[in-house]
């Protein structure tokens, strides 16, 4: 398994089109951008609805489960930061409630061997510091 | 059918020294290949009116330093002090490929005569990739903080969800690799002329970002290249045989930034730069005698050869097998080496050799009757363009 502890992780810097998904991720749950207007819901948050082109967008909880949508295993330790967890599983996840958004993740608490396109995941929370907590993802037991 | 189909054309071009990372400043390296290009079209100096270029710094996290890093514009004016100058752009939504119609719209419209086009590379000595900074922000907020720090691994994982959902094997990619490596060797300007490469070498090779191994990425390097754009009357009175431009196309596509791992991303956007390609020049891809298909990483090709329309998609890792992307195969691809050939210098090499194809000046890897000459000049997704030349105007 990879061995995380020794990663100094970059801090994300949320901004105010950004700061609402981590004021929920610090609560350890999982709020994406929906549209009010046709009801998709999308990430990363963006200024329009990509669907319908609806200005009317608000964060709204959703369930924690998806699945593996693509993954890439790094080895190559071109980011120092990063250099003591390779080989590493970096994922794209698509939840159960929000089709067509991708969240990125790390595949925590199995062997990267085990990324596969398909598997099933669920949300855990790393809390990287006082403010920023990160939504990761292991498999679904 | 377009009405500017084969008015504008490719005349000369030009290359300077490629080495692994800057020893010269970049600017003498776009000098030499801006005036080698002036040089094989016969033309001097004083006969250039019209610049462009994208003077992008791949590198991440290095300074962009003019002459250095890059080379703008005002660089090159700088540098040529064009007493006829009369036209010049930097482009931004569509890497080299847009420079070079930019160049060719300005050329149709009449405000100058010849255009020279040039793509400068930098590769700084040390990290590639220079991310010292402890925070994320903009749309990596969403994707540093879980390692994804270059652009081969946001290639990579739109890479595995092609292989696993169509159920193919990367291994097959080997092919690409070594047919493109032995094309190199007829490439002297090429970083890897003169290193052959074998399957068992890109079986064996060290991973970067699975699914990509060493031999998936074109190595980072220091050159650049330039050609010589002018109107199809003009080009006829010059030197070398001109390769007319019969259409090209822009991709029309955009999903919001920091959203990685879609393919649909890659197929829209080659699929809407192709149709226009198509439409303008009346060819399809049926008609198609060679293609130069950009390949910083190698499942670009792939992504091109499906959303352009030579294979179906899930295709394309069986499409380059048996021999058809050999010189004398059906579909030759990415003759002169391709980035992984070449080192990487984006997609002006791929428009250069698209346009030598056609005008039957590629040498000993000439292309037997090649006519109709097709280009992807950079990857499909964000900065997708498309050509086609042809030797014969119609």
């Amino acid at each position: 398994m990879s061995d995380w502890t020794k990663v100094t992780r970059p801090i994300p810097v949320p901004n105010q089109w950004t700061q609402p998904f981590w004021d929920a991720a610090k609560r350890r749950a999982l709020e994406l951008q929906r549209c009010q207007s046709c009801g998709h819901f999308q990430h990363p948050p963006y200024a329009t609805c990509v669907q319908c082109v609806s200005t009317d967008l608000k964060f709204e909880p959703v369930g924690g489960k998806g699945t593996i949508y693509a993954y890439t295993i790094m080895y190559h330790t071109g980011d120092k930061r990063f250099a003591s967890a390779v080989p590493y599983a970096s994922i794209i996840v698509e939840l159960d409630d929000a089709p067509g958004a991708l969240l990125a993740g790390n595949l925590l608490g199995s062997r990267y061997t085990e990324a596969k396109v398909g598997r099933r995941v669920e949300v855990i929370f790393e809390e990287l510091n006082d403010d920023i907590t990160l939504p990761q993802f292991q498999l679904v037991r | 059918m377009w009405e500017n189909r084969c008015k504008v054309a490719v005349s000369g071009v030009g290359y300077s020294k490629v080495t692994r990372s800057a020893e010269i400043p970049l600017a003498a390296h776009a000098l030499t290949a801006v005036k080698e290009a002036v040089a094989d079209s016969g033309l001097r100096l004083e006969d250039i009116d019209g610049l462009a270029t994208y003077p992008e710094l791949p590198a991440t996290g290095h300074a962009e330093i003019d002459g250095i890093s890059v080379v703008s514009v005002n660089c090159m004016m700088a540098m040529l002090k064009l007493p006829n100058l009369t036209w010049h752009i930097q482009v931004g939504t569509t890497n080299i490929g847009g420079a070079v119609q930019q160049a060719v719209n300005a050329l149709l419209a009449g405000v100058c005569k010849y255009a020279v086009v040039w793509r400068a590379m930098h590769n700084p000595r040390g990290t590639y990739q220079n991310l010292p900074s402890g925070n994320a922000a903009g749309a990596a907020q969403f994707t540093a903080p879980y390692g994804f720090g270059g652009p081969g691994q946001g290639m990579a994982v739109a890479y595995t969800r092609w292989l696993e959902r169509h159920g193919q094997n990367r291994e097959k990619m080997a092919t690409l690799a070594v047919t493109q490596r032995k094309h190199t060797q007829h490439n002297p300007h090429a970083f890897f002329h003169g290193v052959p490469l074998t399957r068992e070498d890109y079986l064996n090779s060290r991973w970067i970002a699975y699914p990509f191994c060493l031999f998936d990425c074109d190595i980072p390097v220091q050159g650049a290249v330039a050609i010589v754009l002018t109107t199809a009357d003009r080009a006829r009175d010059l030197k070398p045989r001109p390769a007319y431009l019969a259409g090209y196309g822009q991709r029309l596509h955009f999903e919001v930034a920091g959203r990685i791992g879609s393919l649909s991303d890659y197929m829209l956007g080659g699929s809407s730069s192709a149709k226009l390609t198509w439409e303008r020049s009346g060819f399809s891809p049926k008609d198609v005698d060679v293609a130069q298909i950009y390949d910083g990483f190698s499942a670009s090709v792939i992504y091109g050869l499906e959303s352009y329309g030579f294979c179906k998609e899930g295709e394309a890792l069986d499409f380059i097998q048996d021999g058809r992307i050999e010189l004398d195969g059906e579909l030759p691809l990415n003759t002169f080496g391709g980035s992984l050939g070449t080192g990487r210098i984006h997609g002006l090499w791929h428009i250069i050799e698209g346009a030598l194809q056609a005008s039957g000046r590629a040498g000993s890897r000439q292309v037997k009757d090649a006519n109709v000459s097709f280009v992807g000049a950079s990857a499909p997704i964000v900065t997708g363009t498309t050509f086609i030349f042809v030797g014969e105007p119609y």
